[in-house]
This record gives C-alpha cells, sequence and structure tokens, in this order.
C-alpha cells in the first residue's frame, strides 16, 4: 500500500499509548492523522527492554533459563523449551523420549492458551466483552493444569538440558483429557457467537491487508503471514523435538485482512488439540531427565560455535542465535522475536486506515511488548 | 555454523547486492546479530539471515566490520533492517551510512554507552538510583527529596 500524501497543514499528530488499553503493554505508536485516516505511523518501542541480550553474557546457560518465559510472558514455555533445545544442540546433550513428548504436550496447551487470552483481549478490542469470559474461563482451566506440572502459571523454568525439572504424574494424562473434551465443547460456541457475529465480520474484513511484499520486507511470520495464505510453520519447515511424529495441518487463509488472522488462530487452537491427544497416546514410559547428564548444578560448557536455532511460538518464528567461545556463559546470545517483525509491517500496512481500524489491526496480530523489546 | 542451509562471507561492499539478490530469490529478512570480536580482532562480526517460505532454507551473510567504518544500511531493500541496524548502533556503536534515521530504538534516547560491548561492564551510577554510587549520602527519607531537588 502506498502512504498518500497530504498536505503538511492539514495533518496533525497522535500518539497513541504508551498506556493505552488496545496495544497490550507499552507501546506508543506516533500516528499522523489527517481527519480520522492514518497517513503515517512511527512505533516507539523499548519501553520494557531489560536487556535479556546483555544478561545472557553475564551469566551461565542455567542461570539464564529463568530469563527466557519472561521474553514472551504468553507462551514462555515454548520460549523456556526453545532455549533448552538450543543449548542441547550445541553441546550435544541426549533427551529422554519420554521428556520430548512432554514438551511437546506441555508446549501446545501453552499455545492454546496464548490464543485463548489473544481471542479476549483482541475481541475485548473490538468492544465484544462477552468472549473474554469464556476464553479467560477455558484459559484458567490450562493454566491450572500447567501449574500442577511446572509450578509456574506464566514464567515457566520447567525445561532442563537434558529433558524436564519434573515428570507428568501418573493422573496427568486424565486430567490433560479433560481440558481437551472441554475445549472442543467450545468451539462451536466461539463461533456462534463470533465469527456470524455482522458487527465482527464489518469491522475485520477486507481491513489491515497485509501483501506478500510486505511480509517479505519486514520478515512477518506465524498466524498472521499464515493468514496471508502462506503454509510457513516452523513446526513443519524445520522439525524439531518430536513433532514430525505427530499429523497436523497448517491451517491458512487467502484473505490476509484481520478477519483472516482470527479464523487462523482459532483453526491452529484445533491442530494444537489434535496434536497434544497424539501425543498423550504414545506417551512412552521412562524418565524424563537422561540420568547423569549435565543438570543444572553443574557447570556446562558447549564446544565453541555459532547456532541458530528456530521454533515456532504463539507469535510465529523464534529464533535463538548462540555464540560458544567454549566458557560456562554465552559469548552471545541474540533473539530474534516474532512480534518485532510483525510490529515492524505497520509503518506500511497502517498508512490509509482509520484510527479505530488502527486498533483492530493492532490487536490482529497479537504483540507481546516485552518480547519486542527483550 | 550450526543450524543454516548455506552460509556465505561478504566483504562490506558487496552486502547490498546480496540483499537484492536474496530479495528478488525469494528471501525474507529474518535476523541481524551483532557479536563483539574487538577483542582480539578489532573488528565486529555480523551475521545477517534470510529464509524462504516456499522452500525453507536458512542462508546466513557473515561480515567482519572494522571497528571505525560506517557500514552500507539494507533498510532500502528489507523494511525491518532499518530497526535492526538501529540495535546494532546503540548496543555497539555501528554506524550505518544512508540509515534515515539512525537512532535509539530499544535504549533510552540519551543512552551515552553502547551496552553490548565487551568492554562495558558496570552501569554507570544513574542521577535517579543512589543505590549504585556508594559515595552518595544514604537515603534517609526526606533527604532525597532535598538531593534531587
Amino acid at each position: 500500500m502506498t502512504t498518500p500524501t497530504a498536505d503538511l497543514l492539514d495533518t496533525y499528530t497522535l500518539n497513541m499509548g504508551p498506556q493505552h488499553p488496545s496495544t497490550h503493554g507499552v507501546l506508543r505508536l506516533k500516528l499522523t492523522l489527517q481527519g480520522e485516516r492514518i497517513m503515517g505511523v512511527e512505533p516507539m518501542i523499548g519501553y520494557s527492554h531489560r536487556a535479556h541480550e546483555k544478561m545472557a553474557e553475564n551469566r551461565t546457560y542455567a542461570q539464564f533459563l529463568p530469563n527466557t518465559s519472561r521474553q514472551d510472558y504468553l507462551s514462555g514455555l515454548i520460549y523456556n523449551v526453545a532455549w533448552v533445545e538450543a543449548v542441547e544442540k550445541l553441546a550435544g546433550i541426549a533427551v529422554p523420549e519420554r521428556a520430548l513428548v512432554a514438551r511437546v504436550i506441555l508446549s501446545e496447551f501453552n499455545r492454546i492458551s496464548s490464543h485463548l487470552l489473544w481471542m479476549g483481549a483482541f475481541l475485548m478490542d473490538l468492544g465484544a466483552a462477552t468472549p473474554f469470559l469464556y476464553a479467560f474461563d477455558d484459559r484458567e482451566a490450562i493454566l491450572f493444569l500447567l501449574e500442577s506440572v511446572t509450578g509456574s502459571r506464566l514464567t515457566y523454568a520447567t525445561a532442563r538440558f537434558g529433558g524436564l525439572s519434573r515428570d507428568l504424574d501418573a493422573d496427568f494424562p486424565r486430567r490433560a483429557r479433560e481440558v481437551l473434551a472441554r475445549l472442543k465443547g467450545r468451539w462451536q460456541e466461539f463461533e456462534d457467537l463470533i465469527e456470524d457475529n455482522v458487527i465482527f465480520r464489518q469491522r475485520t474484513q477486507g481491513v489491515g491487508v497485509f501483501t506478500l511484499d510486505q511480509c517479505r520486507a519486514w520478515g512477518v511470520t506465524g498466524p498472521p503471514l499464515r493468514a496471508s495464505g502462506v503454509p510457513y510453520d516452523i513446526r513443519k519447515a524445520e522439525p524439531y523435538g518430536a513433532y514430525p511424529r505427530y499429523e497436523f495441518a497448517i491451517p491458512t487463509r487467502p484473505e490476509g485482512d484481520v478477519f483472516a488472522r482470527y479464523m487462523v488462530r482459532v483453526a491452529e487452537m484445533q491442530q494444537s488439540v489434535r496434536i497434544i491427544e497424539q501425543a498423550l497416546d504414545g506417551l512412552p514410559e521412562g524418565p524424563v531427565l537422561t540420568e547423569g547428564s549435565i543438570g543444572v548444578k553443574k557447570r556446562l560448557k558447549p564446544p565453541v560455535g555459532t547456532l541458530y536455532y528456530a521454533v515456532e511460538s504463539a507469535r510465529g518464528a523464534y529464533g535463538i542465535i548462540l555464540v560458544s567461545e567454549g566458557g560456562t556463559e554465552p559469548y552471545r546470545a541474540k533473539f530474534r522475536t516474532p512480534s518485532y517483525a510483525n510490529l515492524g509491517v505497520m509503518y506500511d500496512a497502517l498508512p490509509g486506515t482509520m484510527v479505530a481500524d488502527a486498533v483492530a489491526v493492532l490487536g490482529s496480530v497479537d504483540l507481546v511488548m516485552p518480547e519486542v523489546d527483550r | 555454523m550450526s543450524g543454516v542451509a548455506d552460509s556465505r562471507w561478504v566483504a562490506p561492499g558487496g552486502l547490498v547486492a546480496a540483499a537484492e539478490a536474496a530479495l528478488a530469490a525469494g528471501f525474507f529478512f529474518e535476523s541481524m546479530t551483532c557479536v563483539d570480536r574487538l577483542d582480539p580482532h578489532g573488528v565486529f562480526e555480523l551475521i545477517y539471515t534470510f529464509n524462504r517460505w516456499d522452500e525453507p532454507a536458512r542462508f546466513a551473510l557473515r561480515l567482519w566490520a572494522p571497528k571505525d567504518e560506517a557500514l552500507p544500511t539494507l533498510s532500502g531493500v528489507y523494511g525491518i533492517a532499518a530497526w535492526n541496524e538501529r540495535e546494532a548502533w546503540e548496543f555497539y556503536g555501528l554506524r550505518f551510512a544512508g540509515h534515515p534515521n539512525l537512532t535509539w530504538l530499544l535504549l533510552p534516547e540519551d543512552t551515552e554507552f553502547h551496552p553490548l560491548l565487551k568492554s562495558f561492564t558496570a552501569p554507570p551510577p544513574s542521577i535517579y538510583d543512589d543505590s549504585m554510587n556508594p559515595s552518595a549520602p544514604a537515603d534517609h527519607g526526606g533527604a532525597h527529596d532535598h538531593a534531587h531537588g
């Protein structure tokens, strides 16, 4: 989309944020407006910068574990597992089968809980208060389940180099299946309540379209890219962990608009349920931490090397670039976070839309600001 | 480098042409990493990675960036490169010739140090935080207001 030209005298600047309810975290958008139409946008970020990359250089690989889930606090378990798997790959640490499968189960539950929170908050931005209550009710059931295994509700640090810190208890599969059954009963309700709502459709269809050229220039990944018709998912593109052994589809939509991004996420939750069911069916017995593996208490020194490790987080492609010089701390750790690129595309996607549409477009990409700022 | 399908070293002068070729071949801009190799090499190591959706294959462009030389910007080829380069500037002091807006992205807008340099170790004492400065008088309630006027 080309930026409409405007007479400078007719335009004015509006700061949206940093404390705006629809920015979901501290994000400031400097909007140049002509009436209600957006002529230009400058996202101002960094409000929740905590220097995770510097912290990574100043502590051991294990000491950095709690930092991982604080980058994206909504799918923190996926980030926690990503860090552990990156270090395992760099140091050549084996992982028992049961831990690999358990990581998939927990990660997919975390993905659903993240999508549910997004769904409630996004629809709340559009003025629909009811779905929020349904979404949070279901999310609570998942958090309760995850808490029973990990001990935390949001900032998980349960993965270990060589496995998991705690095993799934004997009763876990039963409780997990209960949550899945409850979720499966919800899809039809969501469809009736949200998708068929005429106001929701008019506010989202044809709004905030991301073209493929924009996605390429800004590095858009995850549900926003799949809503533009590209079946790109790291779980299929670069299979990791136990994912290759499960059957699941990559939902896509051709439209590229806000509505498509909603539909893709709902379909993704259903695919996650499918993955968890297969994983529960084939959950192997055995230990969840390799006997005699380099656990947290030992000093871990991966060999010299540079590694790129990618996983699919709830928001898109998350990458860890890890440089080891053979020491007990990483020489350099860089985090390629999906929201960073998915926010950058706003430079191209917002101009030409109205202020009210900006709320819908911003909400539809599911930004987590601590992940953008790191 | 592990985790990439193909990796190539380029000279700074060949960077823009290489990125343009990547875009023409359908690659998207994935990441940019700067590594401090000043001690002992006197240069920064830059790792740009690109990837594609249809036939996923991560492609890395790597280069040695001399300490006091401006690099060409990729912001004219890939939009998101502008933010990545602003990060390299604020965290390492790298400059990019032709960058449209080379200013602080994540750090406060008056930061005078480059915190990801290996030579940077402790945060400088802040005027807002006496706890970093052992010579500052202890804070006894009202004294705080006085100190900061």
